[in-house]
């Protein structure tokens, strides 16, 4: 290149200054949404800030942060999983089921129930990427399916809809080391899926911001068709990122029955709508192409320290649904001015 | 009385708003799978009690607002398929939480003309004319578990079940007794009467006053039991006045046991309801007692007061309500009850 | 279709200059990239295309004219792996092909800068650029996007192309439609594109937007490339076209180069040379004529 063409060039459209895109980052709302809250429970009542009180909120925050961060990465993928909640109960139950009725070490049945994860989460993604549905409604059918199965399946093998047992399998000391140990810090019990948690997001990040894989998700949910036209593999993409899901639901199933020791074939259901509302306060755009794990990560604490700091407030927690829903919206009206301001205000 | 259809009814109802709603919804789809499952007898418009010959197989429906693998509602399926064995009679077991599925529901047993008909009344006002109109084809009904109060009105044969309210305060006196005197009652269903009762009862029976100061209800999510545990302590940690637990549903039950623990709370802890870990509790006295309800007797005695109806004209108590329970499971007789509990007719 | 009005004169003066500083090819010009012949796809009864017969050769751009229907889309469908064809064969660089993703024509150098799909608006304009062939270091499981040299590499590239861009993070949708089609079209240059196929990328730009892509196109072609260019405006194809095409109803109505046909003549093959007298004979009409005579029916 010589100097002749170089002269000749012309400065793009400029976007926005290197200030304003970082206000206008998916998260940002979520961060100081979090500050606030933390600062009100932290004043108005004793127990927040106390290490019991830490304690309590991110015990609630950890394992919705480890859905809401996978959820995230599909959103951004531009999907929906709504069998995600059903999906934890039912790798429990996978899990339960192999170790008391088949007396099988519990490392064998966690096993199993990881391949029944990846199994529902490649049906998934295989049902919405061949038949071009909106996943919602795939999932939706997914959901019934596993709510069935899992009551159905218990009751079949057991009489009872439910699976106890798992604190006498093979192995339960060591996996309960790994999936549900606690270290008392002060008055608190921090339970180990919040490492868990922590490290499923900084791996999302460095998967969004640091990856090939990571590139193709945003750009399969921001502009399937052009990902696709220069050769992006969207499907593929999408069914890994079902699996993604899906995995995380047997690591959350599997958090609980081995900490329960037992569990009910019908919990999970609607959790998924949590997962959901998690990582769009986190700023996760519905349409996809938009959002991050650690949005996802500060929804899902924003969540633990309101549910958690009612109940520390002595209010009457039935309204605790009312809050949620009014941040789920004030979320999605502010992540769809930033997304508009972001890229949607082209010159020309 | 639990029942997590909430939230399937939700998801159902969004999906159909998302779907642009062209297709039947969730609940007709059930009324007419319902339809087709409910063999016809083979005099279909003979259904007087005196009326065809008394060896006849009957059918009756049972129609409940259970949730499918509701650990409660499976066990009254369990008792009405029993004594539809012991009496000759064809049980169709239905149930949706949606009042007006239910209703749907009772209406397509109607026309399929049953001998008998078994409701849940969880919202009376919802079912009350598909029931007079099923008396009106001349099937008699017997309501179950919830609906007490409106049985008689509605033209029911008679009630079997157990008074939320009574039952709330007889788990209060209970816990008043063992020295509780500020009870926390944690409500796992948002909005369902028959727990609000239940708490109510049982601030009678702790307080022995009409308001039931002493007492805080909390509201929990039963789909994730991780969650209810530390929310349950984190409300004894934040009210540390709070001696006595009353759960509504096992899971819970056990969810409470575990966050007394964690939170260095002494308090102590009833439920309504048990499974195998609530008997497991009693026997190692973290819980006080469990109130059973005996709801395998709200499936099997329906079933044999409708059969010995319609073949001998009999009426159980001349139409009174039959109560199943309550039957207290404490540390003294938890071996009782503990050998049927596993095979799901507890 | 509105014929668009603006001076030819335009884009001309928009190519002045152009091309003079580019590097050589490493393929000799007017070689044979790609052929079809008797080329044709059906849609269960329906006949989309049939009989198409072209040479797409280096440093050549080659125009494909015709109205909407005409059969251009299914073309560019078929030439770009979109969908497959039933009929006729086709050949890259000598060699019979037929492709069932885009992923392959691009292996084979075919890539395709479809309208309005170019690019990820929300996406910064580096991770555009690099989309589907990402620049990776470090072995498994530590491989990881090599992000500096990607953001060099892009800001170079585009420079190359006359775009200065300062913050390769910008998002790609803050840019103006021209800048859009030009990422795209540098990207394919850069990942060693041998045919370009531009579907229609000067639609809805306005004069100057659109002088600033052909002027892109012309770079290209410099550069050695085989360029397809798809329009159903004969005032941007002419002056950079070195060949032309025109489809009519899924048919191949005209085979042309630049020496056997000028603008007039290609317009007025385009529309269909009866439609378009009559066209301008109502427009002269409605200017003569008095304000009350122009009444409809």
């Amino acid at each position: 290149m010589t100097a002749a063409t170089t002269s000749a060039r012309v400065p793009v459209t400029p976007g926005r200054s290197p200030v304003l895109r970082a206000l206008s980052r998916p998260e940002l709302g979520s961060v100081i949404g979090a500050v606030v809250i933390a600062a009100f429970f932290a004043t108005q009542t004793d127990q927040f800030a106390t290490s019991a009180g830490i304690a309590n909120v991110l015990d609630v925050t950890a394992t919705l942060g480890i859905m809401a961060v996978a959820v995230a990465l599909l959103m951004i993928g531009g999907e929906f999983d709504l069998s995600a909640g059903v999906l934890t109960a039912s790798t429990g139950l996978v899990t339960a089921l192999l170790v008391d009725q088949l007396g099988v070490n519990i490392w064998e049945g966690i096993a199993w129930s990881l391949l029944f994860a990846l199994t529902v989460g490649f049906l998934n993604g295989i049902l919405v990427t061949r038949t071009r549905l909106p996943s919602f409604i795939v999932t939706l059918g997914t959901f019934f399916a596993l709510q069935g199965v899992n009551v159905g399946v218990t009751k079949q093998l057991t009489d009872t809809v439910q699976v106890g047992g798992v604190d006498d399998a093979q192995g339960y000391a060591a996996a309960r080391a790994v999936f549900a140990s606690a270290a008392t810090i002060g008055d608190g019990e921090f339970r180990v899926a919040i490492l868990w948690w922590i490290v499923v997001a900084v791996l999302a990040t460095l998967l969004l911001v640091r990856t090939k894989f990571g590139n193709w998700i945003f750009a399969s949910g921001g502009a399937p068709a052009s990902a696709r036209s220069v050769g992006v593999p969207v499907g593929r993409t999408k069914i890994l990122l079902f699996m993604t899901t899906a995995t995380a639901a047997w690591l959350v199933g599997t958090i609980s029955v081995v900490r329960l020791t037992s569990v009910q074939a019908n919990v999970g259901l609607g959790e998924e709508f949590n997962y959901i509302i998690a990582a769009v306060i986190g700023g996760c755009l519905l349409t996809g192409g938009v959002g991050s794990a650690i949005g996802a990560s500060i929804g899902a604490l924003i969540y633990g320290m309101t549910q958690q700091g009612i109940v520390f407030a002595q209010w009457d927690n039935d309204w605790f649904p009312l809050f949620l829903g009014g941040m789920l919206l004030a979320a999605v009206l502010i992540n769809t001015v930033v997304v508009r301001r972001r890229a949607e205000d082209s010159p020309g | 009385m639990t029942g997590r259809g909430t939230w399937s009814a939700l998801v159902a109802a969004a999906a159909l708003i998302v779907a642009g709603c062209t297709a039947g919804s969730r609940s007709t789809a059930n009324t007419e799978s319902a339809v087709e499952s409910l063999s016809l007898p083979e005099s279909a418009t003979a259904t007087r009690p005196s009326e065809g010959d008394p060896d006849r197989r009957l059918t009756f429906a049972v129609v409940t607002h259970g949730t499918a693998g509701d650990p409660f509602w499976d066990v009254v399926k369990t008792g009405a398929e029993d004594a539809g064995e012991a009496s000759n009679a064809e049980i169709d077991y239905l149930s949706d939480p949606e009042p007006g599925s239910q209703a749907q529901l009772i209406a397509s047993a109607t026309s399929s003309g049953v001998d008998g008909l078994i409701v849940s009344m969880a919202d009376p006002d919802a079912l009350q004319e598909s029931i007079a109109s099923a008396i009106e084809a001349g099937i008699p009904v017997v309501t179950i578990n919830a609906g007490e109060e409106r049985s008689a009105e509605f033209g029911a044969l008679t009630h079997v079940g157990q008074s939320a309210a009574s039952a709330g305060e007889g788990a209060g006196n209970r816990l008043r007794d063992a020295g509780v005197t500020t009870l926390l009652c944690v409500i796992h269903e948002a909005g369902n009467v028959a727990l609000e009762e239940r708490c109510q009862g049982a601030a009678r029976g702790v307080g022995g006053a009409e308001q039931g100061e002493d007492v805080r209800t909390l509201q929990v999510n039963a789909s994730n039991i991780v969650e209810t545990e530390t929310t349950i302590a984190s409300e004894l940690q934040a009210d540390p006045e709070i001696d006595g637990v009353l759960t509504l549903n096992p899971a819970v039950a056990v969810a409470a046991a575990t966050a007394i623990d964690t939170s260095g709370s002494s308090a102590t802890l009833a439920t309504f309801e048990f499974n195998a870990d609530v008997l497991q509790a009693i026997r190692d006295g973290q819980l006080l007692f469990a109130v059973d309800p005996q709801q395998y007797l709200q499936g099997y005695l329906p079933v044999v007061f409708l059969a010995l109806y319609a073949r001998n004209g009999n009426v159980v108590g001349g139409g009174q309500a039959v109560p199943t329970g309550p039957r207290y499971i404490t540390q003294d007789n938890v071996d009782i009850v503990e050998d049927p509990a596993s095979i799901g007719t507890r | 279709m509105k014929p668009e009005l603006h001076p030819i004169d335009d884009i001309q003066a928009a190519l002045d200059g152009e091309g003079d500083n580019l590097p050589e090819s490493d393929v000799p010009p007017h070689t044979p990239l790609l052929e079809v012949r008797g080329l044709g796809k059906r849609y269960g009864g329906v006949t989309a295309l049939q009989g198409i017969n072209a040479t797409v050769n280096s440093g050549e751009v080659t125009c494909v004219l015709g109205d909407n229907g005409a059969g251009k889309s299914t073309l560019i469908k078929i030439l770009s792996g979109v969908v497959s064809y039933d009929q006729g064969q086709y050949l890259v660089a000598g060699k019979r092909v037929k492709f069932s993703s885009p992923r392959q024509a691009l292996d084979r150098g075919i890539a395709t800068v479809f309208q309005d799909l170019a690019v990820v608006p929300l996406m910064s304009i580096w991770r555009n650029f690099f989309l589907g062939s990402e620049p990776t270091r470090g072995f498994w499981p530590f491989r990881r996007l090599d992000v500096e040299h990607a953001q060099d590499v892009t800001v170079a590239e585009l420079a190359r192309f006359g775009l200065d861009v300062q913050d390769p993070h910008q998002p790609v949708g803050t840019l103006s439609g021209g800048e859009r089609q030009c990422v795209a079209i540098a990207r394919a240059v850069y990942f060693g594109a041998r045919v370009l196929i531009l579907d229609e990328p000067t639609a809805s730009l306005g004069v100057k937007q659109a002088g600033m892509v052909i002027r892109h196109v012309v770079q290209a072609r410099e550069r050695g490339l085989g360029v397809i260019f798809i329009t159903h405006n004969p005032r941007h194809a002419y002056p950079v076209g070195d060949r032309f095409i025109m489809l009519n109803h899924g048919a191949m109505v005209a085979n042309v180069t630049r020496e056997d046909i000028d603008l007039n003549d290609l317009t007025q093959l385009m529309s269909g040379g009866a439609d378009l007298d009559e066209l301008a004979h109502e427009v002269q009409e409605h200017h003569r004529g008095p304000a009350g005579a122009w009444k409809p029916g």
